[in-house]
């Protein structure tokens, strides 16, 4: 029922557009009102709803957000899903913009939903988040690198090497001191059967496994399988959300987590939010993988509010700046540069070597090979009457 | 997950207690009460400690909590299964990472906010721990195990099936040993098990919750040299007189971090769950958390005041899936572990008659095939054990003695369906008469298979009525030789049971009181078998 509403609102606003004439719209549902509450200065406001990656949850809760939609006569109003289900397992009967936080994921969702506009208002390179010790023995046996001006890179060749030789860390040279752990070299991830994040580290390493070069069709994915598969499979228990293996980082440290593939942004918001910046700490450093990808987060409308939804994070100067202090990239890296100088951050530079996702569908291909073999990794043994 | 409303002094039952904070009104039908500013939580008996500080928190916020307590295993079992919604508003476990496990839990889970941490360590003597080097030098698994195979030293744990720590450490030493420096796989547990076989040979005391296991450690101190348990449980403990050392094992260890957890079916209650979860993560109420239970800050840059040591803490990497974890379980109580022997001292006196005794046959049916839920199957009778039915009336009955062979047991358990189909309730109530009996046919046993877990079930639903009194039994209890005095007895509370008078013979004899007085004995039998 409330679904069926939310369509009428988006056609009668479509018309209301059309016409040039600006109507305040009545919307009551029943629904309390988002975080933010209703809108300084009072005034009706078209109700626009969404459904978003979970990672982008607190910058449209923050009422900072909704007062500057509020300004456009929007309240915006968003509801969480994984981005790579949004496409194909989200009711979106009534939803006016899906904001997935990958192309491959916004391609899918216009694909399915017929959409044709996309707005790409920012983006976040993956990183690996680790520690400076961590860092300092990746440096010594080459798989890491700093540049001058103190940014790592990992090179995601000699890492995958690492990996395939099965290296422990208590076997690099100078691992007594700073990390004598037996446990495997290994980047730990979400869960790659339901997380955008682990999907992204996967689009990076069947990059570099394939040759330097973006997977495509059965026979790249069939080769690169048994490689990537191990990626995962070692790592045991991951989980879902992409806060999940960040905050084991943040909180567990050094001895649970020493690497963990997460959006730069997780990082650097933290750091820009007075809140919680201590959860950083001073050996805590970002490692960008070499070549990464870019988190592109990308809007897909479905109708003219979810539209200007879309055009307003694009184009709107204090939308911009908030999207910066949640540590996003907007389009315009001056935006991004200013708020983090203001914050104090340093200022990471763009990450020059990077290459595209594979499309959708071989991304998903290979995902879906890699949740067989969890499931039959193991022949299924449940405890019976007659074992 | 049982409640009653037990006479106070009987504070030890386990799974039986509710925790009230703020006087939330009781409710008679079994549920938790509920009210718009109460949260209804499922929650493994491990925080039963913070009842304190959500008692503040309930003045400060609002919130107030009702605890239901579980088993970590058992509450997650029912909340994948969709049980626990509209029942419970979140879950408390000390961990969620078996529950992310199970198919179907995704879909009950709303949100979750880690509150505290604490790793499953090794709590020893501490002239024991100078004895071995392991207060300079913290040692490997395969140390650990070497050591436990020359018999350096004893120790106790949970059992895994029922317990979060004994599951976490499990976990632990079966990847350590394998030597994969990965997630367990399933392939790998056969080729651990002669190295785990010898770890366990050391373990000589059995439980089905951390809290008991730690208060039988402190009040018997010569059953074992030490336990594994949660940090926050060690910290502080005495062990022969000094405080524990605490042991962490260096190639890794399972840490719980208690993350409080929404339900789905739950989420009006949202704006509760986040004031709550607010106030429990602020660095204020961290401190205290460290400082009056011990465990670790969830959040970054809360005064610890050193209390943990600046050791690294390597994480052990669980489990990918829910095949590896119950195989795992599997082998350690099929193979790993010492076998138990039991007597079951079971009432089928007069008062049994009906929907007792049917009770009864459907609580042993269950432990012998019945119950096919997961934890249901972990708690049957497994193989290598020995199980002995011992009905009384009047008198006590012959005993049956059924071994369960370790191939093909389902022989084993149809015997033991059989006789309790045949049970029949008619005469009087000897209950210490039979204790005695109990006490020579296990004590026998003992001396026949040394190294068993030994343990007395007393199920009674009346009063002392033939033969001996307690007063008569405590005295041939005395006279009893130290080993045998170390075999417990698990009562029974159900029907119209003495409670002071059983209460006593538990407590006597170093055993534990479980609560089916609301009429759950299945219930009670299941929990049971986490001690045995």
């Amino acid at each position: 029922m409330a679904a069926t509403t939310r369509r009428t609102v988006g056609l009668i606003l479509a018309t209301v557009l059309v016409i040039g004439i600006v109507v305040a719209i009545i919307v009551g549902r029943g629904m309390q009102a988002g975080p933010g509450g209703p809108a300084a200065g009072g005034g009706d406001l078209t109700v626009v709803t969404g459904v978003i990656g979970s990672e982008k949850k607190p910058f449209f809760d923050d009422p900072r957000v909704r007062e500057e939609f509020a300004r456009h006569g929007l309240d915006v109003r968003v509801t969480t899903a994984g981005s790579r289900q949004i496409a194909t397992s989200v009711d979106l009967d009534g939803v006016d913009f899906v904001f997935p936080s990958s192309a491959p994921a916004a391609d899918k969702a216009r694909e399915v939903t017929g959409a044709e506009t996309v707005h790409a208002p920012f983006y976040s390179p993956m990183v690996v988040a680790s520690f400076e010790p961590i860092a300092e023995l990746l440096e010594e046996a080459g798989v890491a690198r700093r540049s001058d001006a103190g940014m790592w890179t990992l090179d995601m060749h000699a890492y995958l090497e690492l990996v395939a030789d099965d290296t422990r860390w208590n076997q690099l040279e100078g691992a007594d001191d700073a990390y004598p752990s037996s446990r495997s070299i290994l980047i730990s991830s979400t869960d790659i059967r339901t997380s955008n994040s682990a999907a992204m580290y996967l689009a990076i390493a069947s990059y570099v496994a394939n040759g330097d070069n973006i997977v495509s069709g059965a026979r790249q994915q069939d080769e690169v399988l048994d490689e990537m598969s191990a990626l995962f499979l070692k790592q045991g228990y991951s989980a879902d959300s992409s806060e999940s293996p960040f905050e084991d980082y943040l909180s567990q440290g050094i001895g649970s987590k020493p690497l963990v593939m997460a959006y730069e942004a997780q990082f650097l918001g933290r750091q820009l939010n007075e809140a919680t910046a201590a959860a950083i700490t001073d050996d805590m450093v970002l490692l960008y993988p070499a070549p990464t990808i870019l988190s592109k987060h990308s809007l897909v409308s479905l109708t003219d509010a979810g539209d200007q939804v879309g055009r307003l994070l694009t184009d709107d100067d204090a939308l911009a700046r908030l999207e910066a202090a949640y540590g996003f990239r907007p389009n315009d890296a001056a935006v991004f540069t200013s708020v983090l100088e203001e914050s104090g951050v340093p200022v990471p530079p763009a990450p020059v070597d990077v290459v595209e996702p594979p499309a959708y569908e071989s991304l998903e291909g290979m995902i879906q090979e890699i949740a067989e073999r969890y499931d039959t990794s193991a022949p299924t043994e449940h405890p019976t009457a007659d074992q | 997950m049982r409640r009653g409303s037990l006479p106070a002094g009987i504070a030890a039952v386990v799974s039986a207690t509710l925790f009230l904070a703020g006087c939330v009104p009781g409710a008679d039908d079994g549920a938790l009460p509920d009210g718009p500013d109460t949260l209804r939580i499922l929650a493994g008996s491990e925080v039963k400690d913070m009842v304190p500080i959500l008692e503040d928190a309930a003045e400060e916020t609002g919130v107030k909590v009702v605890f239901e307590y579980t088993g970590t295993l058992e509450g997650t079992e029912l909340v994948a299964s969709g049980g626990a919604a509209g029942r419970y508003d979140a879950t408390w476990f000390p961990n969620n990472r078996y529950l992310s496990l199970l198919p179907g839990a995704g879909q009950e889970i709303s949100e979750s906010v880690r509150i505290m941490s604490s790793p499953v360590v090794l709590g020893l003597r501490s002239d024991v721990a100078e004895r071995l080097g392991w207060d300079a030098e913290p040692p490997t698994w395969a140390e650990l195990a070497e050591a436990a195979a020359a018999g350096d030293f004893t120790y106790g744990m949970t059992n895994p099936a029922a317990s979060n720590s004994g599951f976490s450490a499990l976990v632990a030493v079966a990847t350590a040993l394998s030597g994969t420096g990965t997630a367990l796989q399933e392939r790998d547990i056969e080729s651990v098990t002669p190295e785990m076989t010898k770890f366990f040979s050391a373990q000589k005391l059995t439980a089905g919750s951390s809290g008991w296991l730690a208060e039988k450690v402190v009040s018997e101190p010569d059953t074992v040299d030490g336990l594994i348990n949660y940090e926050s449980v060690l910290m502080g403990l005495e062990l022969g007189g000094a405080p524990a050392t605490i042991v962490t094992p260096s190639d890794g260890v399972v840490t719980s971090d208690y993350p409080l957890t929404l339900l789905q079916s739950a989420t009006g209650k949202k704006e509760k769950f986040d004031a709550l979860t607010d106030w429990l993560t602020t660095p204020e109420v961290q401190e205290r958390i460290v400082r009056e239970v011990h465990r670790r800050p969830a959040v970054p840059g809360v005064d610890t005041g050193g209390v943990f040591g600046d050791e690294v803490l390597f994480e052990t990497p669980f489990p990918g899936t829910i095949d590896v974890a119950n195989a795992l379980i599997s082998t350690y109580l099929d193979t790993v572990r010492a076998p138990s022997q039991s007597v079951f001292v079971l009432d089928t006196s007069g008062s049994m008659a009906g929907e007792r005794i049917d009770a009864l046959k459907a609580s042993l049916s269950g432990l012998s095939g019945a119950d096919t839920s997961t934890t249901g199957s972990f708690n049957q009778f497994r193989v290598r054990e020995r199980i002995t039915l011992l009905p009384f009336d009047d008198v006590p009955g012959a005993p049956t003695v059924v071994d369960v062979p370790e191939t093909d047991k389902s022989g084993a358990l149809e015997e033991i369906r059989s006789v309790t189909d045949g049970l029949h309730a008619e005469g009087g109530t000897a209950i210490y008469d039979s204790l005695r009996e109990a006490y020579e046919v296990a004590v026998a046993q003992r001396a026949e298979r040394p190294d068993t877990f030994v343990s007395i079930v007393l199920m009674t639903d009346g009063e002392n009525a033939n033969g001996s009194d307690a007063a008569d039994f405590e005295y041939y209890y005395a006279g009893l030789g130290p080993d045998a005095r170390g075999i417990p007895v698990f009562v029974v509370l159900f029907g119209d049971g003495d409670v002071d008078e059983l209460t006593r013979v538990a407590e006597l004899s170093g055993g534990q009181v479980f609560d089916a007085l609301n009429g759950d004995l299945a219930g009670a039998f299941q929990e049971i078998r986490g001690y045995q």
